[in-house]
């Protein structure tokens, strides 16, 4: 009804507004088909109209009412059909003529009450008659009469009618909605082709929405339901070149989500699963299409539903919040579904990762030449734009399944994640123990264990070119996750946000070793590059991360009791030294005390819970594999208050273990160490340490108490062989001289495990105690055992017969041990035999136990070798440590290198960097006098004592290298008073005020000299190679090395030590180093081979080798030390002894 | 009879139910106070739960089934 305007008396529009009054229409029941003739006949009197259709209305109401008993009424209908049926050669029929006529009569009236009861019918009727097929042909003639010109604008009127019109509007898109969907959407094509009057103002009545307080009754859904319903309808019918022009229409797709947040449950529901199957799943449908629904503000609206609140789903049936998850997780990660698009991972948008540069110029400038390598640190261009305006609208910290949307999105498309954090800056990590900080840490966890694309780029090959370091780094440790944050929350004094902080750089160490390898990939066409970019990487991580001691105090400050943060703070520290060994070497952890404690606990046995046993178990061998890495790990040595050494005390966790836990990597890592010390023979087919365990395990089950006294025995024995091994090689010769049998004569320290030789030295101490018969019964009791199990093992029954012959004079019932003899034939029972394999190898570390002959060396090619042995200088000049070194305090100084770096300054070539690194050196030994820091004396006493040396020499020419690596190493040494170098170096230094320029220091007092801190000999020789690498650079250093001393060369006194048969692998490796540096000198490899034989060295240690990847070492730096020699020289030097042609 | 094998699914769901026991006993106190925060509404409690159990990912397949087996009951030591 139009607006009225009420006027007063003066003729003046009334300030009120006038109350519009629906008046409602008269009606009447219909009987007869002429009766419902006559009531929608064309009647000029709005009344009688009104009262037609009303009439109608509630006839049809009726008959679609749940109510089944109709009577008449289908007949009625049928037969009032029929009688208005127009002519079949009418060449424009127009279908319910009067009732047409009434619709545009009421039009031209302004009738608003016929113009909203016409199209009421007529969706009723349709409704109505899209139910059985017979009455198809009408429904679609009323659907054609619809579209004819005149019913076109008297469908546009209605649409457009006024916003507050919602009774005309609403009814008309009823009746529109079911003319779409008519027989299967026959006319929906045709309807579409009219859209100028169809689709009239649907943006505008979508926006017509339900008001009032109460939620919208779905009996009378609002304007703006209806349009969703008619638009679904159409885009359910619609083909697709139709679909794609429909959605191209911004203001209908920005309407239809607008209000979303407001709908009721059930066109929510039909909306998103409208969309989704008419939509998004919709093959045919151009991916165009598809992208301009789900722009970023669409996403963003529907993310809204995440928060719907005006539903109450009943039990079983899916929330709008879920049904709205489902379609966002399939919009956005769905290839299919139009928005996501194929990235490149983490190569950005717009750069070529295989843009032609040659080998040779990277080679020479690095990933500097590389224009996008450091381009993308504040930046990053990125394909799947949609998706990352639509990111940072979601929270996914408060809203697990928000936070399931992100990750999957991160998955589908891995190149936004950098982008994610870098424009989302207000992201803090700050430790808080609240509800969103514990979210927070949840989803970086989620974020930092997402997969590293393949091949970073998604694509099956490697690019030629590394990926931006900053993208890799930014996925492994996400910006938020900075080591302020990360340091904060590692020392937090809540151990829950400690472990959640542990947890992430746990995963972000695994996923950082996973892009190492990745670097590391031996196809990559310029490896350089990659070995750079690998190293970058690294250096940034590090500058994110916490550094190895905060992450050992936090490990430390985790209670006794909490084994599942234990584990988790073991297993950092485990991977720290996995992924990152240089820099976790340098943090000095001494593992020992920690292995103490955990031993104590699973001792104890006060683990309730076999499931806790073995979780402890886990931080065990996470130590264990630490203790690995540590040169300094004193297996045999008892702590102070401790009876029993580390590895006695892992033997004991091995037989006291509950049932059913897994002990594999534990003896693994007992036996690792046994066969390294020498306790069992290194040959093929022996079991290790297992006869040992099996003896053990024997006992314990027949006799519970008898194992606790064998222990102390066991632990001394084992202790004094791993301290004096040789002892007992010879102990074990002079057995052989002695003995009268044959099958003894010509036997070898590898036919018996050694540990033996040293019980049987032994056990006439034992006897000797006083109140010793316990022991003596228990050893009575396990030592022929023992035998036994080592016969069975493959050891020498002879000489073990001789062995148990020597021992039984101090054992009980000796008389009854004679007659048997060594038991033969034991069958292992608790200890599953071995593969050859895993007893030879401990995890990570080749130490194979075959015989060169019987497997061939490998070659090694010279990039190999160079991986391998090639160290990166470490006295490499770096001239802005003159500056920066004046703003550090002297804990930065002394600890973060800085102090390094200024003494590495004096082998400058440039005389006034060295007079001023000289300056500055003693400037730095005085701040540090004068500071607080505890090691003051000691680094300030060494500080000056180089500058003494260096003096006035250094304005002639650059300070010997190993002067100054001996320096740098020594500071490490100094701010450590625990270091077993602690003693010597600082004796070496209260010795004089200077040092000789020309002699390098402590070499002969560690080669030769007594260790002062017992059983660190190799931790010293370790130690001491470091340096003399450090300190090997030019010419005048190898002079150094090869110049004439009371005790030999340097180098040769080197060599000599390296053909030790108990140096292990990783310091024979560090004087493989030495030499492969001395071949990086110009005439090193000449003066290598003609002043050291090291040819012959090398071939001599090659053919001892007994592990064939060991051998292809000596074999490939004995091919570079002839390769990069004056071979006209050496040939002429050996006779033509050494001409190459051997390889 | 040796005891029936479990299958992957029962070994995770059961390392999940272990190692949210542990995680429960080993922060209680903390989980109190992050309980009786501010912002402790709607989902929070079930993304506390599921911060909690996602670490079960820091454990191999294998290695869950190692501790989940480890059931047996100590020695015994007759």
């Amino acid at each position: 009804m139009a607006h009225r305007f009420a006027r007063g008396p003066d003729g003046r529009a009334s300030q009120k507004r006038q109350k519009v009054v629906h008046e409602a229409p008269t009606s009447e029941e219909v009987h007869a088909s002429r009766q419902l003739q006559q009531l929608l006949s064309f009647s000029q009197d709005p009344i009688r109209a009104r009262h037609g259709l009303q009439s109608f209305k509630l006839f049809l109401d009726q008959l679609l009412g749940p109510d089944g008993n109709n009577g008449d009424r289908p007949r009625i209908l049928k037969d009032y059909l029929q009688s208005t049926t127009p002519a079949a050669d009418d060449e424009s029929p127009v279908y319910l003529p009067d009732v047409m006529q009434t619709w545009s009569y009421g039009a031209q009236t302004n009738n608003e009450n016929i113009m909203s009861a016409v199209p009421v019918v007529l969706a009723l009727l349709l409704k109505l008659l899209s139910q059985s097929l017979e009455s198809v042909p009408f429904g679609l003639g009323i659907c054609r009469t619809l579209l004819q010109k005149r019913q076109q604008e008297l469908v546009a009127r209605n649409l457009s009618a006024d916003k507050g019109k919602s009774f005309i509007i609403s009814p008309t898109l009823r009746m529109l909605t079911e003319a779409a969907s008519f027989d299967g959407g026959a006319i929906a094509k045709p309807l579409f082709r009219a859209r100028a009057s169809m689709l009239k103002s649907l943006a505008r009545n979508m926006g017509i929405v339900h008001r009032g307080d109460e939620a919208e009754d779905t009996k009378r859904p609002s304007a703006r339901s209806n349009a969703i319903l008619f638009l679904l309808s159409a885009l359910k019918y619609l083909h697709p070149e139709a679909k794609n022009e429909l959605l191209s229409q911004r203001d209908i797709v920005a309407a239809l989500t607008r209000d979303v947040k407001q709908d009721p449950p059930y066109l929510v529901k039909e909306l998103l699963e409208g969309l989704r199957a008419h939509v998004l799943l919709d093959d045919k449908l151009p991916r165009d299409a598809k992208a301009s629904l789900l722009n970023a503000s669409t996403l963003t609206r529907l993310s809204a539903l995440y928060q719907y609140r005006l539903d109450t789903p009943a039990e079983g049936e899916t929330s709008i919040a879920d049904i709205a998850h489902e379609f966002l997780m399939a919009a956005c990660t769905s290839p299919g579904c139009g928005l996501l698009r194929q990235d490149a991972g983490f190569y950005p948008r717009e750069l070529d990762p295989n843009a032609p540069i040659p080998t040779a110029v990277l080679d020479e400038w690095g990933l500097e030449v590389i224009v996008w390598m450091n381009k993308f640190k504040t930046e990053i261009p990125v394909r799947n734009y949609a998706l990352s305006n639509f990111l940072p609208n979601l929270r996914p910290w408060s809203s697990l399944k928000q936070s399931e949307l992100v990750i999957s999105i991160f998955k589908a498309a891995p190149e936004l994640v950098a982008h994610y954090f870098l424009n989302n800056k207000s992201f803090t990590f700050e430790p808080k123990l609240s509800a969103t900080w514990t979210g927070y840490a949840a989803f970086l966890f989620h974020t930092v264990t997402l997969p590293i694309p393949d091949h970073f780029c998604r694509g099956p090959d490697f690019p030629a070119l590394p990926p931006p370091t900053s993208i890799v780094v930014d996925n492994i440790l996400p910006p938020p996750l900075n080591q302020k944050a990360l340091s904060r929350s590692l020392a937090n004094k809540s151990n829950m946000i400690s472990f959640f902080a542990t947890r992430i750089l746990v995963v972000a160490l695994e996923k950082l070793d996973a892009a190492l390898t990745m670097h590391r990939d031996p196809s990559h066409a310029h490896k350089t590059a990659w070995a750079e970019a690998a190293r970058r990487l690294v250096d940034e991580f590090r500058q994110r991360s916490p550094g190895v001691t905060e992450m050992i105090n936090a490990y430390r400050s985790v209670p006794e009791g909490d084994i599942l943060h234990r584990e988790a703070a073991s297993r950092l520290l485990r991977l720290c030294y996995e992924v990152l060994p240089q820099h976790a070497l340098l943090a000095k952890f001494d593992v020992s005390p920690f292995l103490e404690t955990s031993l104590t606990r699973l001792s104890r046995q006060d683990l309730e819970d076999p499931k806790d046993f073995a979780l402890s178990l886990k931080e065990l061998e996470n130590l264990l594999s630490i203790a690995g890495y540590s040169p300094g790990m004193r297996w045999f040595a008892a702590p102070e208050g401790v009876s029993l050494s580390p590895f006695t005390r892992l033997l004991k966790v091995c037989i006291d273990a509950p049932r059913g836990v897994s002990l594999g990597t534990i003896r693994e890592v007992v036996n690792f160490v046994a066969v390294e010390e020498g306790l069992v023979p290194r040959v093929d087919g022996h079991p290790g340490l297992l006869a040992l365990l099996e003896a053990s395990q024997v006992l314990r089950q027949s006799y519970p108490d008898s194992i606790t006294h064998v222990w102390p025995f066991l632990d001394n024995c084992l202790s004094r062989y791993a301290n004096s091994p040789v002892k007992y090689v010879e102990k074990f010769y002079d057995l052989i001289d002695e003995a009268t049998e044959p099958a003894v004569q010509g036997l070898t320290s590898a036919d018996v495990s050694l540990a033996t030789i040293a019980m049987l030295e032994q056990l006439p101490f034992a006897a000797a105690k006083e109140g010793s018969q316990h022991v003596l019964r228990a050893l009575g009791r396990f030592l022929p055992s023992f035998l036994g199990y080592s016969a069975a093992a493959g050891e020498s029954k002879a000489l073990l017969d001789l062995i148990l012959s020597k021992m039984v004079p101090h054992l009980p019932d000796s008389k009854r041990k004679v007659k048997a003899g060594v038991l033969k034939g034991l069958q292992f029972q608790h200890n599953p035999w071995p593969s050859a394999k895993a007893t030879e190898t401990g995890k990570a570390k080749g130490t194979g136990a075959s015989r060169k002959e019987e497997l061939p060396t490998p070659a090694m090619d010279p990039e190999t070798l160079e991986d391998m042995l090639h160290v990166p200088d470490g006295l490499e000049a770096d001239n802005s440590a003159l500056v920066r070194w004046s703003s550090k305090s002297v804990d930065e100084l002394v600890d973060e290198g800085y102090l390094k770096s200024l003494v590495a300054l004096l082998v400058s070539e440039h005389a006034s960097i060295r007079k001023e690194a000289l300056v500055n050196i003693r400037k730095a030994a005085a701040k540090i006098k004068e500071s607080e820091y505890e090691e003051r004396d000691q680094v300030w006493l060494l500080l000056m004592e180089l500058a003494e040396t260096a003096g006035d020499k250094i304005n002639d020419g650059p300070l010997a290298s190993p002067i100054a690596a001996f320096a740098c190493h020594a500071i490490d040494v100094q701010r450590d008073p625990l270091s077993c170098l602690y003693p010597k170096v600082n004796t070496f230094l209260v010795r004089g005020p200077s040092w000789s320029p020309d002699r390098i220091p402590l070499v002969d007092d560690i080669l030769e000299g007594d260790p002062i801190v017992p059983n660190t000999y190799y931790t010293q020789t370790s130690w001491l190679l470091g340096y003399l690498i450090d300190g090997l650079r030019t010419k005048h250093d190898l002079e150094l090395f090869h110049k004439r001393r009371a005790m030999g060369p340097i180098l040769e006194h080197v060599l000599v030590s390296a053909t030790n048969p108990y140096l292990r692998w990783p310091l024979k490796l560090q004087v493989l180093r030495l030499l492969y540096r001395a071949t990086c000198i110009e005439g090193g490899s000449t003066t290598l081979t003609t002043r050291f034989g090291i040819m012959s060295w090398l071939e001599a240690t090659q053919a001892g080798c007994t592990d064939a990847s060991e051998a292809a070492v000596y074999e490939a730096l004995r091919k570079r030390v002839w390769e990069t020699s004056d071979q006209d020289r050496v040939r002429a030097w050996s006779r033509g002894g050494l001409d190459g042609l051997s390889w | 009879m040796p005891p029936p094998q479990l299958s992957d699914q029962q070994v995770a769901a059961e390392f999940t139910s272990y190692y949210l026991q542990r995680a429960t006993k080993e922060f209680a106190e903390d989980l109190d106070k992050v309980r009786s925060a501010d912002d402790f509404k709607n989902d929070a409690l079930q993304i506390l739960v599921s911060a909690l159990q996602q670490g079960t990912a820091m454990f191999f397949p294998e290695e869950q089934r190692r501790i989940v087996t480890a059931a047996a009951g100590p020695v015994d030591k007759s």
